[in-house]
């Protein structure tokens, strides 16, 4: 209901600046030589104009090509079945409604109508079949199953009932990677820090480091919020999703170091042990070996 | 001063360079002083050269920092940079931030002289605590020198003040936040908290003035306060003359050591090369304070896992892990969850630091003069008081990198949070009866504070093995040069000094001078 309304008053927004946008895009075209000026179809909300909903009001695609999002085929809900019942079943139940077979009923979540990205994320990322289904947070870890029978397992509880987002194709040709980067410091930063590292959050829950995910597993977590994490869709339009993955994938994954060794990206804590223990403690040494040691 | 008037054209003893001095010498009167300065003698322990990496770092702080404010604009007018660093292209930031980016990307050498003084004040600071430990462990802060223990505190104060502000300059995302968290501290002294914030900021966090008051203060008035009291401490050390450890021909009333002429000041002049080296490599190949990677700030900006430099960390640490109290009462709120941490343990710190050698003085009844060290083990209480607030320091240091350990670790951040409260309490007062009891057990064991001795084993023909002890190590034993006169430059101008100098008696090649 609110997310609805929100979308809405997107959508008066959307009509009333579209015009004045249009003209602001055709002007920034036009007067900048460079392909990496803030361009006005780069920042703002979705143009809601561009947001396609099905008939329940979902958005199944936000229309302007930065980011393509596949239904998987239900040709392959039979294999994912089979998949499902021997990876997922018994915590999820034999439906996917979250009550396993004990009847502990709450205790897991209810997977159907989360969309196949959702599924997709928490398979490929390695977080599910669960390491310890009690533990306060999953792991990254290193997959269990394929990307096609992450794909196929998707495809089955899609077909359930059918939701989206579906699986997305981030294409970071002609991203911006300066209005990413802003984007990355005012949306991302105060859980997954400036660098990207992560960090740990309240009661053993964590923020993960970003420096090792794959560009589509980064637009599947800003669409569908796993754990902890907020879910953007109505503020972020593909474009900025596409910066943003391009910054994480361009820079923070393959960070310049012109000044030297990066010291791990911990700020301060490393420069200060490196300044104490090889500064301080170097130089100390080397009082020890120019002066008298009696 | 020499009243014999020479001529110039003559060359005396010494070739064209005593010439020269001579002179200068008829000039300037340079030989009386000159020799006194050239003749101080120097205990050369290792333990004493660590005053002076904090010397020479703060050379280089003042020699890079002269560079780096050629192309440093403290203004927080914003502008949009379109510079060569593409994550940044386009993005709107303060004058400052991008003067700082582009002097790191754009100026020949800016990034390395950035960096460099940066680890310089890294170890600027660590190593005037490094000597303060020294100077404290060994009870070099007595009577005659407590005015030099109060000028080289404030020193350590000013140092952490001015590597804050220096940090803050450059407006990126981390060091924003560390000006608001310093906003914030300031609000919450009672009273006149507000106030100051507001005269302090020229307004409400964040304004458009601080930068530029920050400038001024980072690299004028805090530098030359720094520079006058480090003259200071200097004209003290050479007018008070050096404290000695207890050794052979070693008293109160003589100083036993190297000469400022030749032997020191080759020292000092390598070692002042060391410091620069070390700093120069360290700013070569270890990046420090990627700002481009942190992004300007904003208000409306936050990175998670911000801590401070080095320095300030215990500050950090005692914010991250006191409670959350507050006071509210006459209409007035007090965060006493920042104002204890922030402003009354630092304050109460410091004061106790300051006032030591006068709290010592009380305690112990003792108003000697004392130019010989004290070995730590021998005075056991103050060492262990004075692990007990290093351990205290080094808790709450620990303490601002809750989250790091946490994560590093894998373990819930509220359980390093209240591990960290407790052992902010408990490790000093374990450290005390602790240090107490090593510094006990040690004045009873012989030969303490000096090497072992090596046994050299040896297997006979029958396969028997004897050990039998090594010849002294040749480092090991007290390495002295042979005596020599000490040059005079000057014609004339040992008439001047009373006799040669005290060369009786002392072992070879130290010389002893009276107080």
């Amino acid at each position: 209901m609110k997310i609805s309304s929100r979308f809405s008053l997107g959508l008066l927004v959307g009509v009333l600046a579209a015009a004045p946008l249009i003209t602001l895009a055709t002007a920034a075209g036009a007067s900048s030589q460079t392909p990496y000026q803030t361009g006005a179809a780069n920042s703002g909300t979705p143009n809601s104009s561009m947001v396609v909903k099905n008939s329940s009001g979902a958005v199944t695609s936000y229309g302007n090509g930065a980011i393509t999002y596949t239904v998987p085929s239900p040709a392959l809900a039979t294999l994912g079945q089979s998949l499902y019942l021997e990876n997922c079943a018994s915590c999820h139940g034999v439906n996917a409604n979250g009550v396993p077979a004990d009847g502990t009923s709450g205790a897991f979540p209810n997977l159907v109508g989360l969309g196949s990205a959702t599924i997709d994320f928490w398979i490929e990322s390695g977080r599910m079949p669960a390491a310890n289904p009690r533990s306060v947070q999953a792991d990254r870890r290193t997959p269990r199953l394929t990307h096609d029978q992450a794909v196929a397992i998707a495809a089955w509880i899609n077909s359930l009932d059918p939701s989206y987002p579906a699986i997305p194709t981030p294409h970071l040709a002609g991203a911006n990677v300066a209005d990413g980067a802003a984007l990355f410091a005012l949306n991302c930063a105060a859980c997954h820090t400036i660098e990207g590292d992560g960090d740990a959050l309240a009661q053993g829950t964590y923020a993960p480091s970003l420096r090792n995910i794959p560009a589509f597993q980064v637009v599947e977590a800003i669409r569908t919020g796993p754990g902890n994490m907020p879910r953007f869709t109505g503020n972020l339009s593909d474009y900025q999703v596409r910066d943003i993955v391009a910054y994480v994938t361009e820079y923070l994954q393959h960070p310049r170091n012109p000044g030297g060794l990066g010291l791990g990206g911990l700020g301060p804590v490393a420069e200060g042990f490196v300044g104490l223990l090889i500064g301080v403690g170097l130089l100390a040494l080397i009082g020890y070996w120019v002066g008298e040691r009696q | 001063m020499s009243t014999t008037s020479r001529e110039s054209s003559s060359a005396g003893r010494y070739g064209k360079v005593g010439q020269v001095l001579n002179e200068l010498d008829d000039r300037l009167g340079v030989a009386k002083g000159g020799r006194t300065f050239l003749d101080k003698i120097f205990p050369d322990h290792w333990s004493f050269m660590l005053g002076e990496i904090a010397l020479y770092s703060f050379m280089v702080l003042m020699l890079t920092g002269v560079f780096l404010t050629l192309y440093y604009v403290p203004s927080q007018t914003v502008v949009t940079y379109n510079g060569s660093y593409l994550p940044l292209f386009g993005q709107k930031m303060s004058e400052a931030y991008a003067s700082t980016v582009n002097l790191s990307f754009a100026v020949r050498g800016g990034l390395l002289m950035r960096q460099m003084h940066h680890w310089a004040a890294d170890i600027f600071a660590g190593a005037i605590v490094v000597h303060m430990a020294r100077i404290f462990f060994t009870g070099a802060f007595r009577k005659p020198r407590e005015l030099n223990w109060t000028i080289g505190t404030t020193l350590l104060i000013l140092a952490i003040a001015n590597g804050f502000l220096g940090y803050s300059l450059p407006d990126d995302l981390v060091s924003g936040t560390g000006i608001r968290i310093m906003y914030s501290i300031i609000l919450s002294v009672p009273v006149v908290g507000t106030y100051v914030a507001f005269f302090l900021f020229g307004g409400n966090f964040p304004g458009t003035d601080i930068l530029a008051r920050f400038f001024i203060l980072h690299v004028l008035v805090i530098p030359l306060i720094i520079l006058g009291l480090v003259g200071a401490h200097l004209f003290l050390l050479v007018r008070q003359k050096h404290t000695q450890f207890p050794g052979p021909g070693r008293t109160e009333n003589n100083v036993v050591g190297s000469p400022m002429f030749p032997v020191f000041m080759a020292k000092t002049t390598g070692f002042l090369m060391f410091v620069t080296g070390v700093i120069a490599l360290l700013g070569a190949f270890a990046q420090i304070n990627p700002i481009w990677q942190f992004g300007p700030y904003f208000a409306s900006r936050i990175s998670y896992a911000v801590q401070p430099d080095w320095y300030m960390g215990f500050l950090d640490g005692a914010l991250r892990i006191f409670p959350a109290w507050e006071f509210t009462g006459f209409g007035h709120t007090i965060p006493l969850e920042v104002t204890i941490p922030a402003v009354i343990f630092p304050g109460i710190l410091f004061t106790a630091i300051f006032a030591w050698p006068a709290i010592e003085r009380r305690y112990t009844g003792d108003n000697a003069l004392h130019n010989l060290l004290d070995r730590p083990h021998n005075r056991p209480k103050r060492t262990a008081a004075g692990v007990a607030v290093t351990m205290l320091l080094t808790m709450l240091f620990i303490a601002s990198s809750t989250d790091v350990i946490a994560n590093y670790f894998k373990i819930s951040l509220n359980t390093v949070l209240w591990a960290m409260r407790v052992l902010v309490i408990v490790i000093p007062l374990l450290s005390y009866p602790l240090a107490y009891r090593i510094a006990k057990e040690m004045q009873g064991v012989s030969g303490i504070g000096k090497r072992k001795v090596t046994n050299v084993v040896v297997r006979t023909d029958e396969g028997e093995y004897v050990a039998t002890p090594a010849p002294t190590y040749v480092d090991d034993a007290h390495h002295e040069l042979d005596p020599v006169p000490v040059p005079t430059f000057i014609d004339g101008a040992l008439d001047e000094v009373a006799g040669e100098p005290d060369t009786l008696e002392t072992t070879p090649g130290v010389r002893r001078v009276e107080r």
